[in-house]
């Protein structure tokens, strides 16, 4: 019997609890006509049977699951020859991994040594076992938690309260799972990104202008030693980002003056929603234009112009990356804008201001701070941006001002860092770790700025 | 009710929103130097009837105003009359005070601004102070010009937006509710003043305090779903009214 099984099962008993506490409270108030005198519903007392009985079920499940791949494991080991249990700590690992896979059938039996191949019977037998003791233990758990809370149930029970309590125990909880989860990668970063400080300086890192992550990987190899100086990445993703606000907010922001300021209600009800739209086409999409049509363009303009135009460049990357920004700018900016409470433009029609006066002066200079927040935020998400510059910016770490060469950014290296075959613990892996804790920070700056301006501004006008 | 030699002068004005009626066939003329007093039940059209003379009505979609509406003998619905200009010369208060969110300073030199009254830092500081002075507030915020309109108490603000209207240098001044969101105490600052504006400004007040029209108007004219049933000196309305509803009304057996 395999826990997914059991699960079901559990989930049956937990319905089988909701419609005897239903019952039994039915019962206890001395029949269907009767329930008013129950402190709650019926379906209250249904409900809280039910979910006390399921929860230890649950818990032991949960415990179960968890623990029983280890502690079997170790029973088996302890169980083969003491030629084996002796094996030095990375040979042992190997023969564990083994002895998964077998278990796992990924490995034909047949293609390892006895000892492991013992084992693993073993461990299936056992497996066995478990499993169905684990049947046995939860339902049981909850058949015992189902009758303590059948007994619980009186006309004075306040199951309506006791459940709310439950509920909202629930919902802390899942919020506490979102939380510890970015809590945990979070940490993970700054812990893996600190072993990289440990052989690189850290002002190698922040201040060195040479950036090839290339370490030998075999001791005896000849090669380079690695540069990790990252100020050409921070160029690369500050000039493309550049490039990308250049485009973004003027479009943006007036795209969105236009719709909330000029348009019709009819035009802008269509025009708005087809705006966001763009929002939802997927970066790659976006990254599959700049490749193929954007780049060539401006290679072909450069020529007429005689500038010499990589193919890769920070222009292609940054335009098309701009272009996907628009959406994210105008939508916030014409909530800004829209929030503008129509008595201040009243207040200027009413001194003969013009329509764009009281745009430009009073609308504008009301949602300037919204709309800043709003650019800002277009910004972290610019500077986060991966599959448009891995696609349109290269891989070359140039520190160049120039957006017609080819850059990298922060983003794109930690792709490449990271894509193919990797030891865990060289410089250059630890690297990507650095490099997305700095990505990390300077987004979450962006983010709290622009979330405590936009806040702030709101509160204004209500 | 005619007045000689009037500054508005009024004839059959109706406004429809959408198909609701909303003004009908209203004859009424503004006197110089006169604080007109518009009252009557909720909804009966009072704001929408101010927002024609100043053809803030423009800004609505649905609305649509007919009639004859002469300032100073010009149609102001006039193809020659430009709106910018219209309302430079009427000027209007609203119930909410509602500064702009620049300086104290700013907002009262925001018209003279777009209307290019000043000649240089100098004269617009002149228009300033006098403004701010005229409104009664210049003693409380000579010393804090350049914060921000909004950092002002309700009825300090009410005074700044009546000193950013005749910074301008209007004729009207048109005045929807401006005291209903102050203490009596501000109210009574307002009215104060709107007693000095006179001399120098024709003034339309719409109010919902009977008190107020009788202390600040020398003319009251009473609206009722749309219509105008009767315009008069403020003392006569009060104390003799010509029309049924008007009696009910003020003596608060209606509305
Ligand atoms: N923008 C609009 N669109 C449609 N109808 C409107 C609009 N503004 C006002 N109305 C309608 O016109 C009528 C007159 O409204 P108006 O605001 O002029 O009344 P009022 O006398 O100023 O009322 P109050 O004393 O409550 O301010 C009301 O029935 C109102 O519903
Ligand atoms: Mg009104």
């Amino acid at each position: 019997m395999s826990p997914s099984i059991v699960l079901v099962l559990i989930v049956a008993l937990a319905v089988l609890a909701f419609q005897i506490g239903k019952a039994r409270s039915i019962a206890v108030a001395g029949g269907p006509r009767h329930t008013r005198s129950l402190h709650s519903l019926p379906g209250h007392y249904g409900l809280l049977t039910a979910f006390w009985c399921v929860l230890p079920a649950l818990a032991v499940f949960g415990v179960w699951v968890g623990f029983q791949d280890s502690v079997l494991t170790r029973l088996v080991l302890s169980n083969m020859p003491a030629e084996q249990q002796s094996l030095p700590a990375d040979q042992l690992g190997l023969l564990l991994n083994d002895l998964r896979n077998v278990v796992a059938g990924n490995v034909p039996a047949s293609m390892v040594s006895d000892p492991v191949r013992q084992a693993a019977s073993d461990f299936l037998r056992l497996q066995h076992v478990a499993h169905l003791s684990l049947a046995g233990v939860a339902l049981g758990i909850g058949v015992v938690a189902l009758l303590w809370a059948r007994r619980r149930i009186r006309p004075e029970l306040r199951a309506r309260n006791e459940y709310e309590r439950m509920i909202e125990w629930a919902l802390f909880a899942c919020s506490a799972v979102a939380v510890l989860t970015t809590l945990g990668i979070v940490l993970s970063i700054v812990f893996e990104a600190g072993r990289f400080f440990g052989t690189v300086p850290i002002t190698d890192f922040l201040f060195g202008t040479n950036w090839s992550p290339q370490t030998a990987i075999r001791a005896d190899q000849v090669g380079s030693s690695g540069a990790f100086g990252a100020v050409p990445l921070f160029v690369g993703t500050l000039l493309i980002s550049l490039v990308a606000m250049v485009v973004a907010v003027p479009l943006g922001l007036f795209s969105a003056i236009y719709l909330a300021e000029y348009a019709a209600p009819r035009l802008r009800r269509v025009v708005k929603p087809l705006l966001e739209v763009l929002a939802g086409v997927p970066t790659v999409v976006y990254g599959f234009f700049a490749v193929t049509t954007v780049g060539p363009m401006l290679r072909t303009v450069g020529e007429a112009l005689g500038l010499s135009v990589a193919g890769e460049s920070a222009l292609a990357a940054g335009l098309v990356m701009g272009i996907m920004i628009i959406p994210f700018v105008s939508s916030l900016a014409d909530d800004m804008i829209t929030a503008v409470p129509q008595s201040l433009r009243d207040g200027a029609y009413a001194l003969g201001a013009t329509r764009s006066e009281t745009v430009r002066q009073v609308v504008l200079r009301a949602a300037l701070p919204g709309i800043v927040g709003g650019i800002l935020l277009a910004v972290s998400r610019a500077i986060g941006e991966t599959m448009i510059v891995v696609m349109a910016a290269g891989l070359a770490a140039n520190l160049t001002l120039n957006p017609l060469e080819a850059v990298t950014t922060v983003t794109v290296q930690i792709v490449t860092l990271l894509v193919g075959d990797q030891e865990f613990d060289s410089p250059k892996t630890l690297a990507a770790f650095a490099l997305g804790l700095m990505l990390f920070l300077v987004t979450l700056l962006l983010n709290v700025i622009a979330l405590y301006v936009v806040r702030k501004y709101r509160e204004q006008y209500e | 009710m005619t007045t000689e030699n009037p500054v508005f002068a009024c004839r059959d004005v109706n406004v429809h929103y959408g198909d609701k009626h909303a003004i009908k066939h209203v004859d009424i003329d503004v006197g110089r130097s006169e604080v007109l007093a518009m009252i009557g039940p909720s909804g009966c059209g009072k704001s929408t009837f101010l927002r024609c003379l100043n053809r803030m009505n423009d800004t609505i979609e649905s609305a649509r105003v007919t009639g004859s509406i002469m300032l100073d003998g010009q149609d102001i619905h006039d193809r020659k009359q430009d709106v910018v200009q219209l309302r430079a010369r009427v000027g209007m208060v609203f119930q909410k005070p509602n500064p702009f969110p620049k300086s104290i300073y700013e907002n009262v030199a925001y018209g003279p601004r777009i209307h290019g009254l000043a000649a240089d830092r100098g004269e617009l500081d002149e228009i300033v102070n006098t403004s701010l002075r005229r409104a009664g507030l210049w003693e409380e915020v000579k010393d804090r010009l350049n914060q921000p309109g909004t950092s002002l108490s309700g009825g300090q603000q009410q005074r700044l937006c009546i000193a950013r209207t005749i910074a301008v240098n209007p004729d009207v001044i048109l005045m929807d509710e401006p005291c209903s969101a102050l203490d009596p105490i501000a109210t009574a600052r307002i009215e104060d003043l709107i007693d000095e504006l006179r001399e120098s400004y024709a003034i339309c007040i719409v109010t919902h305090s009977m008190q107020q029209a009788a202390r600040v108007s020398q003319r009251t004219a009473y609206f009722h779903l749309g219509d105008l049933i009767e315009v008069g000196e403020t003392k006569k309305i009060f104390t003799n009214p010509q029309a049924k509803l008007t009696e009910d009304y003020i003596t608060g057996r209606f509305g």
